[in-house]
């Protein structure tokens, strides 16, 4: 059982600025949640907090029970993709897959038989293993993000953390991503917590979303749920009026090219 | 569409297009050479020359036009007479290297204005209406050969860079290289290597080398292992006084060196340091840490935070975030700041002049010097030492070249 919990956490930085206010959240063990939210809601503020890489300013963030609030990142257990994928440039495919691992001390440390599985196993799945040679910047946008991925769940973290990771690749990328990151997780059944701004990568990735707004939870159900019954006024505006005016352009794209051909 | 009369006009003969260029870069060489030229002084001939700089003015103004005759005629006529001043001064002035060179800015320009302005394309161009089809030909033709003609311009302007630069290190070459110890050497004359054999048979020669490439060694590895980690806290920690502190780094630089001479001299003479490396080593370091920082702050700044954030979650800690990942990537800036350090030790000379006063404790440059003195000035062997100082420099720039090309071109481009 991995779960994270979220009580009463808060967010306050040097210069007063509050970006998460007293967030509760629970994220159940083999849970694809989606934190979505506009640019300065504090979903990505909140995915760094439970990372490790920012400091909680109050309340508890715990992972399958522990109090994580003073563990550093690395012993978290968790896996994290980046919006910029953060590739080390200086190493391989390989390298960069396999650093996490051979960074591990005492029992965790893995043989090097063991992390030639891993690469084999984790290229393998990501369609990486022609590439495992090379360096970042010889691979294209796509695999640079598979590659991102490969690295966060070689480790098979408890947890896996992703940060916006599709808004730098092009549409049709992006729509093939979604489907193998959501593959992937039905696959590996690991605990999955999204950062987007995108409610169709939300409505279709998550089994919950958690709406942000203002560093205040505004909604956090399934996403058909939230999209029926939105909590208030901003859920309305921002997932359901969103959406609609999606179908209606496309009707209307459609209807335009129904007439064009009726003439 | 584009109109028949926009192809028209927009059809200029590649040679008129470079000639207005070139001209005018002949134009402002002349003017250069013609200041030159009055500081020697001369009648006649600076009149001439004179003469020449106003024709080729009125030349670049009346290059051929289009379906204009006399436009080409008073081309041709004016270019005619910028080649015969530049062949009479030719006549008139002494044959040195100088002159000769001076002559072929007046004689080239001339010589290519009658050749290219009666050329047949601009012939045609000139002197009749073309036909659509001839004018879509000629800018086919202006897009073949005016790249071509623009980069040999071009060279040829960068060649005369080449030439001045180079001139200073040859003829340092030369004085080396000729016998006895005069400023002027022989030029082509016999040559011969007894200055070279001189400094490298001598003891003080070496003993200067010696402790030149300690000091300049032991300033580089010193100030690296400053310079780092205090780069890199600059450029990743807020703390206070830190803007005070990058400031006050650079205030430091603003003096200049013969200000802060006396006090540097008190302070290593009360901690005993005079004569010796490690005083050298201490002031280097201090005058050339700013510099190292600033430049390897700056590197630092452009490796991205996710790089570090990536770390992290991998298991490093700071230490290891910053030696595995940081570090290896910063490694152009680090040879930047290290070839700087080593150059800035290796050519000082009043700091070394001022603390090590014994002969055995001179470095390269201030050695070099007391060759050159009241009693004696042996050029020849002066010249043949500076070229074995400046050897190891240049081998360490041509080691370095790849580094310090991406280390300076860092932070413009984004990896």
């Amino acid at each position: 059982m991995v779960n994270v919990n979220f009580e009463h956490v808060s967010k306050r930085y040097e210069d007063g600025f509050e970006a998460v206010k007293g967030l509760s959240l629970e994220v159940q063990d083999g849970e694809f949640l989606v934190l979505l939210g506009p640019s300065g809601c504090g979903k990505s503020t909140t995915l760094r907090m439970l990372a490790g890489l920012e400091e909680v300013t109050e309340g508890t963030i715990s992972i399958d029970g522990v109090t994580v609030n003073h563990l550093p990142a690395g012993a978290r257990g968790l896996g994290m993709v980046f919006q910029s994928y953060a590739l080390y440039p200086h190493m391989t495919v390989r390298d960069n897959m396999t650093f996490g691992l051979r960074m591990a001390k005492g029992k965790d440390r893995l043989s090097e038989a063991e992390i030639n599985t891993r690469v084999k196993e984790t290229a393998n799945m990501l369609e990486l293993s022609e590439h495992l040679g090379k360096k970042p910047k010889e691979l294209s946008g796509g695999q640079r993000q598979r590659v991102a991925l490969g690295r966060a769940l070689i480790r098979r973290p408890q947890v896996l953390l992703m940060d916006e990771p599709l808004s730098n690749l092009d549409a049709e990328l992006r729509h093939q991503m979604r489907q193998e990151i959501r593959r992937l997780h039905d696959e590996l059944g690991t605990t999955t917590i999204y950062v987007t701004h995108d409610q169709i990568e939300a409505m279709t990735l998550a089994d919950r979303v958690a709406i942000l707004d203002q560093g205040v939870l505004q909604q956090h159900a399934p996403p058909l749920e939230a999209y029926k019954q939105p909590a208030n006024e901003f859920v309305q505006s921002f997932l359901c009026r969103h959406l609609d005016d999606l179908v209606d352009t496309a009707n209307t794209l459609l209807r335009s090219d129904a007439q064009e051909e009726g003439d | 569409m584009i109109s028949e009369t926009t192809v028209r006009r927009w059809y200029v003969p590649v040679e008129v297009k470079t000639l207005r260029r070139w001209l005018l870069v002949s134009f402002i060489v002349n003017l250069v050479l013609l200041s030159i030229d009055m500081l020697r002084g001369g009648g006649m001939e600076l009149k001439m020359g004179f003469l020449g700089l106003v024709l080729i003015g009125l030349l670049i103004n009346t290059l051929p036009e289009e379906s204009s005759p006399s436009s080409r005629n008073t081309s041709l006529v004016l270019g005619g007479g910028v080649l015969l001043i530049g062949l009479v001064r030719f006549m008139m002035t002494p044959m040195t290297a100088f002159d000769a060179w001076m002559q072929a800015w007046l004689i080239g320009p001339g010589a290519l204005t009658i050749l290219w302005v009666s050329s047949p394309p601009v012939t045609a161009w000139s002197t009749r209406t073309l036909s659509l089809k001839a004018v879509e030909y000629g800018l086919a033709r202006n897009q073949r050969y005016g790249p071509r003609l623009r980069a040999f311009g071009a060279h040829l302007v960068l060649l005369h860079f080449v030439v001045l630069t180079l001139l200073p290190l040859l003829w340092i070459l030369d004085i080396a290289l000729s016998p006895g110890n005069a400023l002027g050497g022989s030029l082509g004359g016999p040559y011969t290597g007894e200055h070279f054999s001189n400094m490298l048979g001598s003891d003080a020669f070496w003993t200067w080398m010696r402790n030149s490439l300690i000091v300049s060694i032991g300033t580089t590895l010193l100030g690296l292992v400053v310079a780092i980690p205090a780069g890199y806290a600059f450029s990743r920690y807020k703390f206070t006084g830190r803007d005070v502190s990058m400031f006050a780094f650079l205030l430091v630089q603003m003096f200049p060196g013969i200000i802060i001479l006396v006090p540097y001299f008190l302070v290593m003479k009360s901690l005993g340091l005079l004569n010796s490396h490690l005083g050298l080593i201490l002031a280097y370091c201090v005058t050339a840490l700013p510099l190292c920082v600033w430049m390897l702050k700056g590197f630092f700044d452009t490796v991205p935070r996710e790089l570090e954030e990536a770390a992290l979650l991998d298991g490093c800690n700071q230490f290891q975030v910053f030696t595995k990942v940081v570090l290896p990537l910063s490694l152009p800036a680090v040879a930047v700041t290290a070839l700087f350090s080593f150059l800035a030790a290796w050519n000082e000379f009043l700091l070394a002049l001022t603390f090590n006063t014994s002969n055995d404790m001179y470095t390269l440059p201030v050695g070099l010097a007391s060759m050159i003195s009241s009693t004696g000035q042996a050029w020849g062997d002066f010249a043949a030492a500076s070229l074995l100082v400046s050897l190891p420099v240049a081998l360490l720039f041509l080691f370095f070249q790849k580094f310090l090309i991406e280390g300076l071109s860092a932070g413009g481009v984004k990896g």
